[in-house]
């Protein structure tokens, strides 16, 4: 997918001007549904802090526990490919369809997919590639990046829907009732999948202990890309590994509740390798690819790896008042709202994403939604601190001249106090020159950004510092006088 | 008389320092004697949030150099205190001695309605005040200190003053220090929304414990509804307090 991180400050613009009332009260509605769902644990505080250790364990494991999985996903009958970057990941499914002389794929969401570039190495190889997850379907018709990581096509209003179909998919009947549009899509894609020779999906849980695939999804399709073809590939990032099938299905709870407020999505569906000699149905064979693509270099930095806990949920976007203002195509790639904001600038490097982990306010809210115990707000005061010092690692970029002399002469200010009180007294004639009745409209063209439709209070005339003093000193007098 | 050490964030200090003025007296109004170092400057907050670590370590231990004998310290500002709580111990890890000095006095700092209610066990301060309220509960005092009921038990103790609920209370209004000058679109569509939700509250007033915040909207409001006012609970709280003796 095309990397347009570096426009994010155009682009929230752009988006904000289209006012997304939907995404407040669907954020609100959202919220409530998450909320009655994680009601239903006995301790929901715990499960979610549960999830979080199982996470953490996950992620300090993850060698050992990739070999783990490896070794019993072989054992099973599938087969495992280690790819080191998206250009690997990539050809190596472009060679496996054309081998088996695969004119067609269908495809599960899968987030990893849309990192690696998947679908256009496909398209320019020959193969046409068909999203069957409705949402995805929709993207892809359209041809627009993913507004949400979960909801891809959120943003799209029915009437457009219809009218793509119309043309697309020849929709007969012009009708913008939603259930009669999915209807209509999935007489198209029940089509696709009647012959398809190769599925393609994601995997949202990869268990060591089994070596287990699980997905779970509202629509069924990922089950059907994986049990109807031949071939099933099943295409997973390095961080979707858990240590066993209890930590898998913990992890599920929480995934579905915090995702959708569901207790449990509408299929699970678990893949032991590919069909057994004496099953009936199922793939002929299972194709597991694991795509590193940055990861191993990410997880030498011990504060950084954090960010590879998360398993998908998308609770932290809608959770994040900023996300709720600007929707997802403004973080520029793959993965949006604060996950996006954490994960981006370990796999593009922080020079292109300047602005994923500065445009927060760090209000913590994601953090306190996350079920894996991500803590975004860190990330984003290490990712910071690591551009600032130029960090080669994470492909960082030294700040400004200006900004560094100025932390140096606010750092003496604030070490030494008659400094700072001088600071004061010698910067206000300056900053008050334009006050009027007490607040400041502009301040000699400075802080632009604030003063577009804020005023500011003009610097006070005595600081606490000198009230504090005065009123000692008057004091201290008067006991003198008693 | 128990003595208590005041934390004044820079930004009270500059812009706003009726509120330091406000918890001083509060203070001695609950019953202890308030103490002010005047080699206080600054956190250290717009460096660690800007990545610049070395000289927020260097703001970190002028704090605790200043601070780190008294009892108790108490400010009017719950991102200031996160900041000395959580990010000092993390900030100076590397040095074991400093650590231990940051941990210890991250023990024993606190955010002003915190402290008042949980320490002094103090609600009612005499204050009386006609009218409908509503409270903005701050990024950091919400989410970062767990600072909720507190502010809310001082408002509910004034005389004649409702509560009155507030629509998405917890929303971040938008400040975020740099965020507010750096991502203004954004930071302005928050603050509107923030604005929008406590003009639609019915309330006469909107009260916070952060000054951060109070500036952002204060700013907004100042520039877009100008009759619309919001303070900080420790001025509400000091300034409508019923007339004393003026016995001093």
């Amino acid at each position: 997918m095309e990397v347009k991180t570096e426009q994010f400050s155009e682009v929230a613009k752009e988006e904000l001007r289209k006012a997304y009332t939907f995404l407040k009260a669907g954020a609100n509605f959202v919220r409530i549904r998450r909320e009655t769902a994680l009601s239903t644990f006995p301790d929901a505080t715990a499960a979610q802090a549960y999830g979080a250790i199982i996470r953490a364990e996950a992620i300090a494991r993850l060698p050992e526990l990739l070999e783990e999985f490896e070794k019993n996903a072989l054992a099973n009958g599938a087969k495992v490919f280690w790819a080191r970057d998206a250009n690997e990941a990539s050809q190596y499914i472009v060679r496996l369809a054309k081998e088996r002389g695969i004119k067609y794929v269908t495809k599960g969401k899968s987030m990893v997919t849309e990192e690696i570039g998947l679908n256009e190495a496909l398209e320019k190889n020959g193969v046409k590639t068909w999203e069957t997850d409705l949402g995805e379907f929709i993207i892809q018709l359209l041809g627009v990046p993913p507004f949400h990581i979960v909801g891809p096509a959120i943003n799209i209003p029915v009437a457009k829907v219809r009218d793509l179909f119309i043309e697309k998919i020849d929709l007969k009947e012009p009708t913008s009732d939603p259930v009669q549009l999915g209807h209509a899509a999935r007489i198209f894609l029940r089509d696709k999948f009647h012959r398809v020779d190769m599925g393609i999906a994601g995997v949202n849980m990869a268990v060591a202990e089994t070596g287990t695939i699980v997905n779970v999804e509202n629509e069924g399709n990922i089950r059907f890309n994986k049990s109807s073809p031949r071939t099933q590939i099943s295409v997973m990032s390095l961080e979707k590994v858990v240590p066993t099938l209890e930590d898998a299905l913990h992890l599920v709870r929480l995934l579905c509740r915090n995702c959708t407020g569901q207790k449990l999505s509408v299929y699970v569906s678990m893949d032991n390798g590919p069909k057994k000699s004496d099953e009936m149905d199922g793939p002929e064979e299972l194709i597991i690819v694991i795509v590193d693509n940055g990861r191993s270099r990410i997880y030498q930095d011990t504060i950084a790896r954090e960010a590879m806990r998360c398993i998908r949920c998308g609770a932290c976007l809608n959770g994040c008042p900023v996300y709720r203002q600007i929707g997802g195509y403004a973080y520029g790639w793959v993965y949006s709202g604060p996950m996006g904001q954490v994960l981006n600038p370990l796999l593009l490097g922080l020079e292109k994403t300047q602005d994923l982990y500065r445009a927060t306010t760090l209000c913590g809210s994601c953090k306190s939604i996350c079920p894996a115990g991500i803590d975004h707000p860190r990330l984003f005061l290490h990712y910071r601190a690591k551009d600032v010092s130029g960090d080669a690692a994470l492909r960082a970029k030294k700040p400004p001249m200006m900004e560094r002399i100025f932390f140096r002469l606010w750092m003496w200010a604030v070490t030494r106090y008659r400094l700072w009180n001088w600071g004061v007294r010698f910067v206000r004639p300056f900053v008050n020159k334009e006050a009027h009745e007490g607040m400041l409209r502009e301040v000699g063209g400075l802080f632009k950004g604030w003063f577009r439709s804020r005023d500011l209070p003009a610097m006070a005339k005595k600081t606490f510092h000198d009230c504090w003093r005065e009123t000692q000193k008057t004091e201290f007098r008067s006991q003198k006088r008693q | 008389m128990d003595v208590v050490s005041v934390f004044i964030p820079c930004t009270v200090d500059l812009f706003l320092p009726h509120i330091g003025e406000a918890a001083v007296s509060l203070l001695r109004r609950a019953g202890v004697k308030p103490i002010y170092h005047t080699e206080q400057t600054c956190c250290g907050q717009p460096a660690i949030n800007a990545g610049y670590r070395e000289q927020a370590k260097k703001a970190a231990k002028h704090f605790i150099q200043v601070f780190g004998d008294d009892k108790e310290v108490v400010s009017p500002s719950g991102s200031c205190v996160c900041m000395v709580k959580y990010h000092y111990p993390e900030l100076l890890s590397e040095e074991p001695e400093w650590r231990n000095r940051a941990e210890e006095l991250s023990l024993r700092i606190y955010e002003l309605s915190q402290y008042l209610v949980d320490i002094l066990k103090v609600e009612d301060l005499g204050a009386s005040f006609e009218g409908k309220v509503a409270y903005h509960e701050s990024c950091h005092v919400l989410r970062g200190l767990g600072v909720s009921e507190q502010p809310k038990k001082l408002i509910r103790a004034v005389k004649g003053t409702q509560l009155v609920p507030l629509n998405a209370a917890d929303a971040c209004c938008g400040f975020g220090g740099e965020f507010a000058n750096r991502y203004p679109d954004i930071s302005e569509s928050m603050v509107r929304d923030k604005a929008g939700d406590y003009l639609s509250s019915g309330a006469d007033l909107l009260l916070l414990c952060e000054p951060g915040c109070l500036l952002n909207i204060g700013g907004f409001l100042s520039r877009n509804h100008p009759g619309k006012k919001v303070m900080h609970l420790a001025s509400f709280l000091a300034q409508y307090q019923k007339t004393m003796n003026n016995g001093q």
